[in-house]
């Protein structure tokens, strides 16, 4: 026999009063606040680097250009070295070639008696036949 | 159960404070919200460790994404579609990664209280039939997809109403009233012959 579907709902209302155990939210917002520190304390690390190092570059004076352009180079070398190269081209197999010559049969008299060479159809321009 | 078009947002003023960096607003919010939610993402993925980390991602989510929440809906709306949202996900990718059967999961799920009624205590009969259609009602649950999951758990287990059910997933009530249609003749038939 089938339940009705008013029976299941029953069923599955009772299924409502599913708790997490008594405590769970205290803990659960410890470990919350822990984690949203850790993610800024990771991002002030992050955006600290970024001051420190911006800091120091700025006080080199004329000198950071010097610095600029060695690491400019040095990127450059790194990429160089890093992107893959195109691989080498293999020649293709010499595919094998027919030098036999075959001879073409020329067109019969009687096919070019029969073409209609009438002006109108020798393509002049401008000229009608009434 | 707030209803985005007739009513405020009750939660504007929590909602306000805890963009503003107040963390005890955000706090509240958490605990006003925090067991429906857990209900949610318990009945869909059935399984308490999967749960909590899960509901540690949906309220991070929420309070990181505060500053863009425009109040187009009311809060309990936005976060039951963040946490839909990645609860879904997660169901994908645990799916893709392992496959996982009934077995693996939690069997607390499959052997929950909530059916324990109080006036079969007395009756160990009726009490062991109940307890064998729990786990039966729980399968039968676990069998379906977890499009369907969801609108059951939404309307039979958290008493959503269809409007908002519609709301938070973004389709038409009609398509809500079709999925819960085929989920119920779904679990009919998985508990038909347990049925007296």
């Amino acid at each position: 026999m089938k339940p009705t579907v008013e029976e299941i709902g029953t069923l599955l209302a009772l299924k409502r009063h599913e708790r997490p155990e008594d405590g769970y939210f205290d803990g659960f917002l410890r470990e919350f606040h822990q984690r949203l520190r850790a993610e800024e304390v990771q991002q002030k690390g992050l955006a600290g680097w970024w001051r420190k190092t911006s800091a120091w570059f700025s006080d080199l004076g004329a000198s950071k250009w010097v610095y600029s352009g060695g690491l400019a180079y040095a990127a450059a070398v790194v990429v160089m070295m890093t992107i893959p190269r195109g691989q080498e081209v293999v020649p293709a197999a010499p595919t094998p070639v027919s030098h036999e010559v075959k001879s073409i049969e020329p067109a019969a008299v009687e096919q070019l008696d029969a073409l209609d060479l009438r002006p109108s159809t020798q393509g002049s321009t401008g000229e009608q036949e009434f | 159960m707030p209803d985005d078009s007739l009513q405020p947002d009750p939660d504007e003023d929590l909602v306000a404070r805890a963009r503003n960096g107040d963390t005890r607003a955000f706090d509240a919010l958490i605990l006003k919200y925090g067991e429906k939610l857990y209900g949610l993402v318990y009945n869909m993925t059935s399984h308490k460790e999967d749960t909590h980390d899960l509901l540690q991602d949906i309220f991070a989510k929420a309070y990181h994404s505060l500053p863009r929440f425009r109040a187009q809906s009311s809060f309990y709306t936005w976060i039951y579609q963040i946490a839909v949202n990645m609860t879904l996900n997660f169901l994908k990718k645990r799916k893709r990664r392992s496959g996982m059967s009934l077995n693996e999961l939690d069997a607390s799920f499959q052997d929950d209280p909530a059916l324990v009624d109080a006036s079969h205590l007395a009756n160990p009969e009726k009490q062991s039939k109940l307890h064998e259609l729990q786990k039966r009602l729980n399968e039968a649950m676990l069998s379906l997809s977890e499009a369907h999951r969801t609108v059951v758990t939404m309307f039979d287990i958290q008493g959503i109403p269809h409007a908002e059910i519609a709301r938070i997933l973004k389709v038409s009530e009609g398509t809500v009233r079709s999925r819960l249609h085929y989920a119920h003749l779904h679990l009919q038939s998985k508990l038909q012959d347990y049925w007296e």
